[in-house]
């Protein structure tokens, strides 16, 4: 944690420009500065298998609730306030998403299968498999297909860089395979077209995004086009989307709790 | 048309997967393919997942299935903030209205007596293959 110990009159400069005049721009230098704080806590808690920036981001969120819920009257510091407030969200995040980072190991397992089946099915039927289809080609029963595809929901749960239990990882070692992808893609283009949010995904989750949403392609096209697997598409689009939520939240923080 | 289908949850992330674990239990009777049940489990997220819709302490999920189409119901919620995102459409924004209309065919607002509920109908196709069951 690197605030310098004469801050706090100066946080409180900024408090007070931001909460009595609504001065953005002292929010943001306030941000920033206790951005090692959120980072410091994060990693913390990285080691539980979730990526580093995901926690910073949501450690941001309790940063800025902080700030914008902060009484300057109180006489604390900011960082004996925030602190708290970080944590928490960090945790409420693990509470929320927990119960999948404890999926037991057997639906991991068929969650990894199931990517394969869904692919080989795919290409064998010319088209999406459906449940009852992928039960009987993995030799399980439907609840256990819904049950492993749940378990791999992502919503942020299955860490992009987590290691994969399969015996074939070509499917679940994400930061590799699409390591291979990105000069395929004419990127700069997407940049420009997509705007709010959009600065916190890297190119290829722009470039998954934008085929998805603004060119109407399937998952199936977009993993033939990409040459990843649709439950990795599926993936990254939950992931992408989560982390453009992230981003607009900590962009207007105010306007969500006010909706 | 199917008698609905309806589930209280608590307004809840962590309950959240018993939604989406029902719309799979659906999309598995009615053989839907893998990728409409993704764009239904999608779009009940993008809803469910967004505390500045659901009204809380509990909330409604419905389903009804019509010839071709099924129809997901949440409610009561936000609506002015549903309406808002929902109008907000523009070119470089996936906001909730381009993202919903992108995987269902129908986004509509109704209201109940318990407040505002956000309607989606998804065009359904049964792969109709051999599948013996």
């Amino acid at each position: 944690m690197s605030v310098p110990s004469e801050q706090p009159k100066a946080d409180r400069e900024l408090l007070r420009r931001y909460h009595e005049a609504g001065d953005l721009e002292a929010r943001e230098r306030l941000i920033e500065q206790y951005l090692p704080l959120v980072r410091s806590l994060a990693r913390r808690y990285s080691y539980r298998g979730e990526q580093l920036d995901d926690l910073v981001q949501v450690g941001c969120i309790g940063l800025i609730k902080a700030i914008d819920r902060f009484d300057i009257d109180r006489g604390v510091e900011l960082t004996t306030y925030a602190t708290p407030n970080i944590i928490g969200e960090i945790k409420r995040h693990f509470r929320d998403k927990g119960w999948s980072v404890r999926v037991p190991r057997g639906l991991q397992e068929l969650n990894v299968r199931l990517s394969h089946v869904i692919e080989d099915l795919t290409v064998q039927l010319e088209r999406s498999p459906t449940i009852p289809e992928l039960a009987k080609a993995a030799g399980v029963e439907e609840e256990d297909v819904l049950e492993a595809l749940e378990s791999g929901q992502a919503y942020a749960t299955l860490s992009l860089s987590a290691p994969s239990s399969g015996d074939d990882n070509s499917d679940l070692d994400p930061l590799e395979s699409l390591g291979v992808l990105e000069h395929e893609y004419e990127v700069s283009e997407d940049r420009a077209v997509l705007a709010p949010g959009i600065k916190a995904l890297d190119d290829r989750e722009r470039k998954i995004l934008h085929l998805r949403f603004f060119e109407g392609l399937t998952q199936s096209q977009i993993a033939q086009q990409v040459g990843i697997s649709q439950m990795h598409v599926s993936r990254l689009i939950r992931r992408s989307l989560e982390k453009i939520r992230a981003e607009i939240a900590t962009e207007h923080p105010v306007e969500r709790r006010a909706s | 048309m199917t008698a609905p289908i309806r589930l209280t949850i608590p307004d809840d992330p962590r309950y959240h997967g018993v939604a989406r674990l029902v719309v799979g239990g659906l999309a598995a009777r009615l053989e839907l393919s893998y990728e409409h049940l993704e764009d239904l489990q999608l779009a009940l997220a993008s809803v469910l997942d967004n505390e500045g819709y659901t009204v809380g302490p509990e909330v409604n999920v419905e389903l009804v299935v019509d010839e071709g189409s099924l129809d997901l119901r949440i409610g009561p919620l936000n609506g002015d903030a549903l309406r808002t995102d929902l109008e907000r459409e523009s070119e470089t924004e996936i906001g909730l209205g381009r993202l919903l209309r992108t995987v269902v065919e129908t986004v509509e607002l109704e209201n109940r007596a318990d407040g505002q509920w956000l309607r989606l109908e998804k065009r359904l196709k049964s792969v109709n293959t051999e599948t013996t069951r």
